[in-house]
Parts: C-alpha cells; structure tokens; sequence
C-alpha cells in the first residue's frame, strides 16, 4: 500500500523501539560507574562522608539492587519527569534544561537553514559545473571548513572580533540588557526566547543584540557543518543528471532549467532531505565546543561544565535529551522522503 | 606443482586487479589535492619519527610535560614565543613547541588505534549480520541504531567520565566467549576439515579454564585509555553498518551465485570473493574517520575530559583558553597558546581529508567503470 | 535533399573522447526517412544506432560530439539543418515535431511525479496556447466570463513573457487548465488501448508494468502530434506477447497519426512484421539500405547476409559470424567490416567503400559493387 499513514504508523512503532534502546544505553552507561561514585552523587557535603555511610546511602537509594531492577525504577523516575539532580549546577536536570534550552535554540534557528539551503544550492551548482571553478573551489573550502576544530575557528574568530575589533562579544545578550531582561517587571517573557520577547515586547533592540551576539557562533557551525551537506548534494546530482529520466526529459523538449531543477533536483534532494535531519540532529553535539567558547549559556556549554565536573546526571540528560530529538527529527525526516517519493511508501 | 608454476599462475590471478591499482595510482598522482594531503601527513609522519630530535625528551615517559621553572616562578601567565620557548608557553609554563612536537604522536597513535579497534569490532558484526540476515541482522541494526542516536561527543563525553578507573575483566569468561562465537562462526560457514579440530579444542580448554581457575584481573585505565575507548565505541558501528551494506550488495551479486555452484566453502567465498570487492569504499571511511577521531579527541582535550592535564596532546594545550573567553585584551595576547597548536589539528586532519576525498574521487568511476 | 524526404542524415561522424581513448562511434552515417514511412534500423549492440537517433536530436551526451556530416529535416515545408540550429529552436523541435521512445519505459519516467503530470508537462510545453484557449472557453460556457482566472488565462496568451503574468501564473490555482490537461491525458491513454485510463493516469511510474508504462510513454511521445517518432528497441525488455501488442499499437497509431517512425532493433523479426524499410548498420556505419522484402530476398552486403544466415531455424546447424565487433577506439582501415567478411578483397582493408544506390532504391556500402565511386 503507497499510503502515507500507513507508512507513518510503521515509523512510529520502530521509533518507540529506538527510543527503548537508547534508555537502556544510558542506563547502561550509569551501570558502568562504580557504586561509590554513585552514591556519592546523592551526597551534598562531599568532604564529611565516610564509607560506612556511602554504603548506608548505596542501600538507601537501591544502589546495590539487581541491574534491571535498578532500570525500571530509574525508567519510572524519568517518564515521571526525573532526569536526576545536575551537581554542576545546583539544580535539577530537567530545570537546568529548561532554563538553558531557549540559547541553544537561538543559534540552531540560524545555523540549520543556512546550513541546508547553502549546502543544497552550492551542491547544485557544483555537480551543475563539474569541474568547473565554482566545483573545485566548493569542494576545497568544504574540505577545509570541515578539517577545522571547532574550538580553534571559534577562538580566532573571537579573538579577532571582540579581542581585536570589540565588535561581537560572547555570551547571548549584553549584560545590562540580560540584566534589564531579568529584573524589568515590564519585559514580559512569552516565550522564553529572547530573539522573538525582544519584539513581543516592544524591545527590537533586545532582538537586534541577540543577532549581534549569534553571528560567530552561527559563523562557526555553518562552516564546519556545510561541507558534508555540499558534498552529499553534489554526487546525487550528479547521479540524478545521469539517470534516463533526465535525458528524456530533455527529449521532451524542456529547457535546461526545468530540467535540472524540477527533473533532476527533486530526485537528488531525497537522499539530501535524509541528510539533513540527521545533521540538524546531530548540531547538538556541535553545539557543545561552539556554546563552551562563545560562552554562550545554553544546553551545550552547560553540558561541557558538567562533564568536567564529573556531573553524570547532567551529562547523561543532555545525551537522553539528543537521542530522543536525534530520533524525532529522523522520523520527521522519513515522513518527508515518503511524502517526496511515494516508492518508499511500499517499505 | 613446483614453485615457478606456481608463481605464474598467481601473477596471472592477479594482473587485472595490479593493472587496476596502477590506473588508481595514475589518477591519484594527477590529483593535485590529493599530494597535497599525501604531502602533509609525510610531514607529520617524519615529525613524528623525528620526535626525540626535534624536541628531547623531558624525562622517562617524553609524553608528560615539564613545567619550566624559571619561568613559572616570574609569571602565572603565559609567556609568548621567544627563543627559548619557539611557540611560547601556556599558563603551567608547559613548552607549547614541545608539546605540539609529541603531540604529533599522540595523534597518529589516536587515530590509528581507535580506527583499528573499531574496524574490528565493526567489521565481525557487520560481516555477520550480512551474511545470517533474519533476526541477527535485525538485532544488530537496531543496536547500531541506538548508539548512532546519540552525537558523537555527546556520548564519547558520557562515557569518558562514567568509565571507572579500575575495570574488572573477568578474562576466563571473555574468553571463552570468544571460542564459542568463533566455534559457531566457524561451524556456520562451513570451512575445510581441517579447521574444524583446532576450534573444539580451543573451545573446550577454554571451558575448562573457565570450571577451574577463573581469571579476574583489575585493569588500570588512564584517561587516555578512557577516551580511547569511548572513541572506539563511537565509532564500531557506522563501521558495522557500512560493511553490512557492501556485503548485502555483493551477496546478491551474480558471481557469489557462481562461487557457491561451484562448491566453494562460505569461509572462502567470504575471504576469495566478497571481502576483496567491499574493501574499497572502506578504505575511504576510514582515512577520513582518523581525521575525524582527532578532532573529536582534540575537543574532549579542549573541554578538559581528554587526557591528564600534563599531558602531550594538542587538545589539552588549547584548554586553558577556555578562561580567557571574557577578557577580550588577554585573548588577543596570549593568542600563540591557541592559534599554533590548532594549526597543528587543523594540518593534520586536513591532510587526511584531502586523501580520502581524492580516494573517493578515484575509486568512485572505478567501482562503476562507465 | 529531395522533395518527399522528411529526414535526411548525409556522412554523420560522432567521436566520444573518453579516458580510454577516442571512440569513433559514427563514420559516415547515411539515412532517409520518407513522411508516413517505418524505418527500421537494425545492428549489434554497440553498432551506433542509439547514437545516431540522439544525434538527430542534438542530445549526444558528453564526452561525445557531433564533427562531422549533416542534418537535414524537414520542418513544415521548410528544409534546416539541424546541426546549426540554435538551443532553443531545436527544443522546440524535440517532443514536438521529432518525439522519442525508449527502451526501459520506467526508467525514463521521471519515478516522482505520475503519469498524468509528466504527461501534462508535454503538452503544457509544446501545446500552451490550444489548452489556454480551451480552458477560456470552458470557463465562459460554464458563465463565468469576468472571473480571474479566465483573465489571468488571457493575460497568459497575450503576454506570455511579462513579469507580472509568470508572478500571476505561479500564484494562481490553475483549476481550469489542469482539468483541461488531465482531460487529453486521460483521452491519449486511452487512445493507447490502456484500460481504465483515469486510474492510471494518478499513478506513479514504478507502479505500471512494462507494457503499460511503454504504452504511457507512447502516449507521451504523440501527445504533440510529432511527424517522426524514434523508437530505441521498445520492446526489447517486454514480453513477447506484449511486445505483439505494442507492435500492433505503433501499426494502428501510425494510421492515425500519419508519422514516420524510425524503429531502431536488433531483432529481424520486428524487422520482418512492422518495417517499410531498413537500414543495416555496423560498427558505425549504415552498410546497406532498402525495401524490407527486397532486403530479405536479396541482401547485397556480406554483413546483411550474414545476418539472415545467422537467424536460428529448426533442423539447421547454427551459424555464426566468425570474429568479433572491432573496438572503435582504434577501428580497421579501410571497410570497417573486412576482416570478418568472406568475400575480403585487397582494396577493401586500404579504402573505406562509399554508400551508393546499386539498385533502385536499394544502397550499399561495399566494393564487391562499386563503392570508389
């Protein structure tokens, strides 16, 4: 059957599937460490414990209950909502989650549509003039692009435009308008988001800054993320362009631009449109560097603190928090190709 | 069949895959990309062998960094390049120049070793995935599946700090898990007589070792070792999956059909037929992988999870900038500490990039030959 | 060229510059195809008939080119060479006079859109005005004589070009003119005897079998009323009973519509059932050209000859042609055909033989008959 519920009613069960499996990884992971360690999670004054009392507390919290035992109560605890107790910072997981998501969000909103409409239209174009300038000059600055730390191109683009020319400065907001947004009983928080509360609140200013401060870190993870985008689009061109349907089409009579755009660019893009979820996906992990040297308060840099402060708790709900948008952007990846290629509907 | 026959009948099973090589190598050669990449990792790789010259060692393991004292008496901060120090020091008065120098070591090692031990891993349970099919195939992909869901650095960061410092290897279990897949594998394929002895002997003693003497040792993990691990465990099943897919791709092919009419055993097809036409799109991935790895172990490094802070590896050194990030004047002047060590990263990888991009451009039409 | 000529192809010369090598696919391709008249042109794989039908379409994919020869068609009344034609004049031509078939029917269906919109595209592209001015009228029938898009529908006649048409024509629903699409759609696959034609119509290429997808593309071809349609070995991949259909529909269709077909096959049985007259080639040249019977009763070329011998009959031995194609990166001197040919002369590895007419209407290309001249 080529219908499209069908077809999303499968995807969704397999997703469930998947979703089960990365609980049991991560808990996995947390099996890994030493039952005093873990227990000493649960500890606030860290230098005044002893052994006795960790074991006391490893009991206490069904430390040393059978592993799938130990699974299905954590399991219980995070469909209730409980990702655990983050010690880096202070605060719960799901809190410190919440209250840092909207950073991270700002820079994705930038960063993923660049990313895909630069790599789609230069991928295009390359496999359009292969060979040409414009082919190898992508394929080379892709590569390069690629081939960077992300910590490295985020330092020198830091240290030459706020170090040197004090133009864009890290961090998301200026102080004194994080300030106003913070204390102003006036500043009316809608969505949590400063980019869209600057102008719902009568403030373009506040959006305008959030730009300013947005541009290097977008700079960096475009450059870095473009090029497999690029170089992906570029061969399924190329295929496409080599297939009988685009010669006939061009037996047809259409002109070259109908051609390559409408004939051959659909069919490319499938395998792209794929790409790109998983990409978009996988910008959380980018994230991680980029938000750490712009400073820029979100989920990324807050998981890199916790990681070297040992926080597993935090760390882990980072993770769990990737796999599952990792996992939901795959599906709404899939729903797209089946609605751009009705054969994969009989899968 | 004496040895000069011998000889010429392997010359000749050979010639048309030799012929094919030159043509590769022809294709490379005009490639100016890809002796460019070539260029750059011979630099490193004589870097690295020139290691102990170009910067002695400081003392019996030449990977841990010594403090300058002189210096570190002066000033808590880092000195720019002088002639003592060519790149300057960082902020422990650790000699950049030196450590970008063994750290040239540390990255092939990385590199090498994660690449390796995930290759193995992925590649025994992509191979036999491919071949069984059914629930195996299904089992497997789904678990490739779960780890592929989470982000790279993401999960290597998780793992790095939940690995314990001690690992309890119960090895007499290892072991003799290892014999009975191996029995399995091998009584599945089907192989010569003569293989067959060796491995029930083998899984037998194992079987006794385990009733008798069980072996339990406590592994030591330095952090280095950590992230090595957790590299690896990142990276087996894209690995898995790839191979999984060529070999589904060359089962069906015509000329496996023929293989088996003709009565060869699946061990051999597997090794004669279907490895030596999968290896190729391999060989791409994992040139591009050891540039990948390294970047992925520079920013644990950078975000200071990678190895011990003494230690000589490019990340590290980078990672006390992370402090000056609000002081824009100390940015700009203490740039040496970041800028030369990531240029190191940034060669390096790039080298490895332009190879396998140049592999993939000549491998391509082949495997296609239009 | 003559009077009653529709296509006529003079010393075509075809190079393909690949990494091997160069490959001299066409040497002196020589063709006439009459209005209302089945060619066929038969020959090994590899022997340059594909290459010549898409030269007549300037579509030689690179690394291929056209160096040589000319062109000559017939385009109402008047007499152009197609080899100087410009971009955009000889798309015109393409699916509109000239149409093409291929040999995988699903495979040059473009497998995202359906039948009916690439179906439509053909005809949006080479019939715009007709289904505009159909469109129009089905809209003042139905009494709505001042609505928008009946305006919009005539500023599309009027000022095809202008900004503000293609701003209007995107941005408009189109209702009218895809039902009047669909409607041709809907009646040319019918006219290609495809059973319940409104369901197939919405659906996808990978969804038809073999022989309705051929019969859609065939539809496709003619939706433009083309006066030469080129068949590349149509029914090569079907079955053949299908193949016995579709060969029925070409003969029905060609009634109706009254096109020349140029039929290209390696199967001399097609040959024998659908073909007015055929055309021999080998190793990129025509060796040998007339009347189907006559071809059959008395072929002159040894080429031709040994083919007809080739064909499998009950009771008698197999014969086969002794060698192998030659390479066309480095083909023989001379006549391209001699080292295989039972009546070798001296002169024929030295001298290429020229194509001239021996009989009335009957030519070939080989010195036992002439062939210096």
């Amino acid at each position: 059957m080529t219908s499209l519920p069908a077809y999303i009613a499968r995807r969704l069960i397999l997703l469930i599937f998947v979703l089960i499996g990365v609980t049991v990884l991560i808990f996995a992971i947390t099996a890994l460490v030493p039952i005093d360690v873990r227990a000493m999670l649960y500890v606030r004054n860290v230098q005044h414990t002893n052994p006795e009392q960790l074991t006391r507390i490893a009991e206490q919290y069904g430390l040393t209950r059978p592993l799938y035992e130990q699974y299905f109560t954590w399991l219980g605890q995070v469909l209730q909502g409980n990702l655990g107790f983050a010690k880096s910072s202070q605060q719960p997981v799901v809190q410190a989650i919440l209250e840092r998501w909207p950073y991270t969000f700002e820079i994705v909103i930038f960063a993923a549509p660049l990313i895909i409409f630069i790599g789609i239209y230069l991928g295009v174009q390359a496999a359009i003039h292969k060979d040409g300038i414009i082919d190898h000059a992508t394929r080379v600055l892709s590569i390069v692009g690629w081939s960077l730390p992300s910590f490295w191109l985020g330092l020198i683009l830091l240290s030459v435009f706020y170090g040197y020319l004090r133009w864009l400065p890290p961090g998301p907001l200026d102080p004194d308008l994080l300030n106003f947004r913070n204390t102003s009983p006036s500043f009316k928080r809608y969505t949590y988001i400063d980019l869209f509360d600057g102008l719902l609140n009568g403030r373009p200013d506040i959006t305008l800054n959030v730009i300013k401060h947005v541009i290097l870190p977008v700079i960096v993870i475009v450059t870095i993320n473009v090029a497999l985008l690029i170089r992906v689009m570029r061969s399924s061109m190329l295929e496409a362009l080599g297939k009988p349907y685009t010669f006939a089409a061009k037996a047809k009579g259409l002109d070259d631009k109908t051609v390559i755009y409408r004939h051959a660019r659909r069919n490319a893009l499938i395998p792209v449109i794929t790409l790109s979820g998983m990409l978009v996906a996988g910008l959380l992990g980018g994230l991680v560097i980029t938000e750490t040297v712009f400073a820029f308060g979100g989920l990324g840099q807050w998981a890199a603190r916790a990681a070297l402060n040992f926080d597993i708790p935090a760390v882990l709900g980072y993770a769990m928090l990737s796999a599952f948008i990792f996992v939901i952007a795959n599906l709404i990846v899939d729903i797209l190709y089946a609605y751009i290629d009705p054969r994969i509907r009989l899968v | 069949m004496d040895l000069s026959t011998k000889w010429k009948e392997i010359k000749v099973a050979w010639e048309p895959r030799i012929k094919e090589w030159k043509f590769m190598l022809k294709r490379m050669r005009e490639s100016p990309l890809a002796i460019l990449g070539l260029a750059i990792i011979i630099g490193f790789v004589i870097i690295a062998c020139m290691a102990p010259i170009l910067a002695p060692p400081t003392g019996p393991d030449p990977f841990i960094l010594k403090v300058d004292k002189e210096f570190s008496v002066l000033t808590p901060q880092p000195t720019p390049p002088t002639v003592k120090h060519i790149f300057g020091t960082t902020g422990e008065q650790y000699d950049i120049y030196y450590a970008c120098i063994w750290g040239t070591i540390n990255a092939f090692r990385v590199g090498l070793l994660v690449v390796v031990i995930a290759l193995i891993i992925g590649l025994i349970l992509g191979v036999v995935a491919a071949y069984y099919g059914g629930i195996i195939d299904e089992i497997l992909m789904r678990f490739t599946d779960i780890i592929i869901a989470l982000p790279g650095l993401v999960l290597s960061m998780a793992l790095v700090i939940a690995f314990p410092t001690i690992i309890p290897l119960d090895i007499t279990t290892i072991i003799l898990v290892i014999s009975a897949i191996l029995s399995i594998t091998f009584a599945a394929f089907k192989p010569e007589r003569k293989f067959l002895l060796p491995t029930q002997i083998v899984l037998f003693a194992s079987l006794l070792l385990y009733i008798y003497n069980p072996i339990v040792i406590g592994l030591n993990l330095s952090r280095l070792d950590k992230v090595l691990i957790s590299l690896a465990i990142v990276g087996w099943p894209g690995y898995a999956r790839l191979i999984r897919g060529e070999v589904l791709r060359v089962k069906n092919e015509d000329y496996i059909e023929a293989a088996k009419a003709s009565g060869c055993s699946d061990l051999r097809i597997i090794i004669k037929h279907i490895l030596p036409n999968t290896i190729y799109p391999l060989l791409i991935v994992v040139t591009l992988d050891i540039g990948s790895i390294v970047l992925t172990a520079a920013a644990l490094g950078f975000l200071g999870i990678g190895a011990e802070p003494n230690f000589a590896d490019w990340g590290n050194i980078i990672s006390r900038s992370r402090e000056w990030i609000s002081s824009p004047d100390l940015l700009v002047k203490h740039y040496h500490t970041f800028l030369i060590p990531g240029i190191f990263i940034a060669l390096f990888v790039l080298g490895w990039n332009l190879l396998g991009d140049a592999l993939r451009d000549v491998l391509d039409p082949m495997i296609r030959r239009r | 060229m003559e009077e009653d000529t529709l296509l006529e192809i003079k010393n075509l010369v075809v190079r393909f510059y690949t990494y091997a090598g160069i490959v001299e696919a066409l040497d002196g391709v020589n063709l006439k195809i009459k209005p209302g008249e089945i060619l066929g042109l038969v020959g090994e794989t590899g022997c340059g008939k594909s290459v010549t039908s898409f030269s007549v379409l300037q579509l030689v994919p690179p690394p291929g080119a056209i160096e040589g020869g000319e062109i000559h068609f017939n385009k109402d009344g008047k007499i152009i060479d197609i080899r100087k034609l410009q971009k955009d004049t000889i798309r015109q031509i393409r699916g509109k006079d000239i149409a093409m078939v291929f040999q995988e029917p699903r495979a040059y269906l473009n497998p995202v859109y359906t039948v009916e919109t690439q179906i439509g595209e053909a005809l949006l592209t080479h019939r715009k005005s007709e289904f505009l001015k159909r469109a129009i009228e089905t809209l003042e029938k139905a009494g709505k004589k001042s609505s928008f898009e009946k305006k919009v529908y005539e500023r599309m006649l009027k000022k095809p070009s202008s900004i503000i048409t293609k701003i209007l024509a995107k941005f408009s629903r189109q209702k009218t003119l895809k039902e009047e699409i669909r409607k041709e759609v809907v009646n040319l696959l019918r006219s290609v005897e495809i059973a319940d034609p409104e369901r197939v119509a919405k659906m996808y290429p990978f969804e038809l079998s073999g022989g309705m997808a051929q019969r859609a593309v065939i539809a496709m071809a003619l939706s433009c009323q083309p006066v030469m349609l080129i068949a590349d070995e149509p029914t090569t991949n079907l079955d053949v009973t299908v193949q016995a259909q579709i060969l029925n529909l070409i003969r029905e269709l060609r009634k109706t519509f009254k096109s020349s077909i140029l039929y290209i096959t390696h199967d001399l049985g097609v040959i024998a059932e659908l073909c007015d007259r055929v055309a021999v080639m080998y190793a990129g040249n025509v060796v040998e050209t007339a009347d189907v019977y006559e071809l059959f009763e008395s072929p002159l070329h040894p080429y031709t000859k040994a083919l007809l011998e080739s064909i499998p009959r009950p009771g008698q031995e197999f014969k086969s042609i002794p060698g192998t194609v030659p390479s066309l990166i480095n083909p023989p001197k001379g006549c391209r055909f001699h080292d295989r040919c039972q009546f070798e002369m001296e002169i024929c590895s030295k001298v290429k033989p020229k194509f001239i007419e021996v009989k009335k209407d009957h030519f070939v290309a080989c010195h036992l008959y002439g062939g210096q001249k």
